[in-house]
């Protein structure tokens, strides 16, 4: 009988069926910080662009040179993040259906709107990219890691059953392995849960910031068009 | 500074979210392990089990018995002053019924004399009463035949709600009959109905008599003829006399009713 117990020793001596839900809870686990990290970029630039944005477009900045200024930097390969593309698609369509003089005030108001509700929508996708792949960990690696128990469990006492002599030490291995693949469950699926809710509060507050934008941009281009 | 930090994050910071996510497994692992090996270097003491001696003391049974014989005495003793107490109680209480009596024949002798003073007032009183009582009920007796004509008519229409349970099953029986009564009035039979036909339509009602649905429960095949029992119990709704019936009878009773749609006196 082997007296040392540790994880690994466990983990390395489970059956083949624990060790492989083991193997995909680790990969899960993995896969899911990755976009835990990732989203927590992503969503940290997505925030503070509105911010920086929003001070540069209320600082009273000519619009076409804040578009210029865009387009700089788009040459400089640097992304644009969130907002901003939102005010860059807006401006252009408003801008193009504009210099053309048989199209009516009516309708580049529309233009420049749908383009905007287009970005809109392309930038609120982007956000919310990955956050179901967060729930569905959070969710489901616990039962995976109980198939797994079970499993390892089942084996366990399928040992104790070619034995005379059931004692302690006989399953006492089984159990602890079994274990072990619950633990790696849970382990997988509370940072994933936390994760979600918190993300997903955030992109609700941003892309109520990008509709509000998205009003305010509009009341200017309207009077811009209406108010000569 | 923007442009920097778009380059260390760069192809939508997936590069550097791996290698943190990795990292931080890595590191997860290793301090598991660590610490299990810290845990597996403690040896555990044996902690020996305090002994406890246990002994068997011979009593002697000369003190024993002598230690019987004095508690014996004792509850002896108890048991005769208890007694005692319990006699001298007797004795108290025979003399105070004693008291009692001669003073309740006093009262009573008492009592008669007054009585037979009271009793010549009263009558002297009563007789006086009795007259003007007489003079009364002549007059009341004249008005009544008066009255009469009117006040037969008016208990008939009242209806008054007697009490016990034969005035529940009348309220009951009414409120049925009524429900019947305007159902019956609004069905129109569909020409395809024939003699045999049954649907039951189970109506859930409110204490003022609307109808909150009706359910159409047995069937009789016949599409036009369950519609039109249907129609007749929503044109029939609602029941406004049930209002007046007491809750409780309410909710006995007409909560929830199966209506019975049979035509019998059709010719066909």
């Amino acid at each position: 009988m082997n007296q040392e117990l540790s994880p690994l020793q466990l983990i390395l001596d489970a059956t083949l069926p624990v060790q492989l839900v083991m193997f995909i809870l680790l990969a899960l686990s993995l896969l899911s910080w990755v976009m835990i990290v990732q989203r927590f970029l992503v969503l940290g630039a997505a925030a503070s662009g509105v911010l920086s944005f929003e001070e540069r477009f209320w600082s009273g900045m000519d619009l076409s040179q804040l578009y210029k200024e865009g387009t700089q930097l788009q040459a400089e390969d640097v992304q644009v993040v969130g907002i901003e593309n939102i005010f860059r698609a807006g401006f252009k369509e408003f801008m193009k259906l504009r210099q053309q003089p048989t199209v009516e005030k009516e309708a580049v108001m529309q233009g420049a709107q749908r383009a905007m509700r287009v970005a809109y929508s392309r930038e609120e996708e982007k956000l919310e990219n990955h956050l179901s792949f967060l729930a569905t960990v959070g969710s489901v690696t616990p039962y995976i890691g109980l198939f797994g128990t079970v499993i390892g469990i089942m084996n366990a006492f399928i040992g104790l059953a070619s034995q005379n002599q059931a004692t302690l030490q006989v399953v006492a291995p089984g159990i602890a392995e079994a274990l072990i693949a619950t633990a790696m469950g849970l382990f997988a699926a509370i940072p994933a849960v936390v994760a979600y809710n918190r993300y997903t509060a955030q992109v609700e507050s941003i892309s109520g910031s990008y509709i509000t934008f998205t009003e305010e941009f509009s009341s200017i281009l309207h009077r811009q068009v209406y108010g000569g | 500074m923007n442009a920097q930090l778009g380059k260390v994050i760069g192809l939508n910071g997936y590069p550097l979210s791996i290698v943190v996510a990795v990292i931080l497994h890595t590191v997860l692992l290793a301090s598991l392990l660590y610490l299990q090996g810290v845990s597996q270097t403690q040896d555990f003491e044996l902690v020996q089990p305090t002994v406890i001696k246990a002994l068997f003391l011979d009593e002697n049974p000369q003190v024993l018995n002598q230690q019987k014989a004095e508690r014996a005495k004792g509850d002896e003793n108890r048991r005769l002053a208890q007694q005692a107490e319990y006699e001298r109680d007797l004795a108290n209480q025979k003399l105070r019924q004693e008291e009692e009596q001669t003073r309740q024949r006093i009262d009573a002798d008492k009592l008669a004399r007054d009585k037979a003073a009271k009793e010549k007032i009263d009558r002297l009183k009563r007789q006086e009463e009795e007259k003007k009582l007489e003079e009364r009920r002549i007059e009341r007796e004249l008005a009544a035949r008066d009255r009469e004509a009117g006040a037969k008519s008016a208990l008939e229409d009242s209806e008054q709600p007697p009490a016990g349970a034969s005035s529940e099953f009348e309220l009951i029986q009414s409120g049925i009959s009524l429900i019947q009564q305007l159902v019956e009035e609004s069905w129109s039979r569909p020409p395809s109905a024939r003699n045999g036909m049954r649907a039951v339509i189970e109506i859930k009602m409110l204490p003022t008599g609307d109808i909150t649905s009706a359910q159409i429960t047995e069937t009789s095949g016949d599409a036009a003829f369950d519609r039109s029992a249907e129609n007749a119990v929503y044109s029939a709704a609602p029941f406004r006399e049930l209002q007046t019936l007491p809750i409780r009878i309410f909710n006995e009773n007409f909560r929830s009713l199966a209506l019975i749609f049979q035509p019998e006196d059709l010719l066909n």
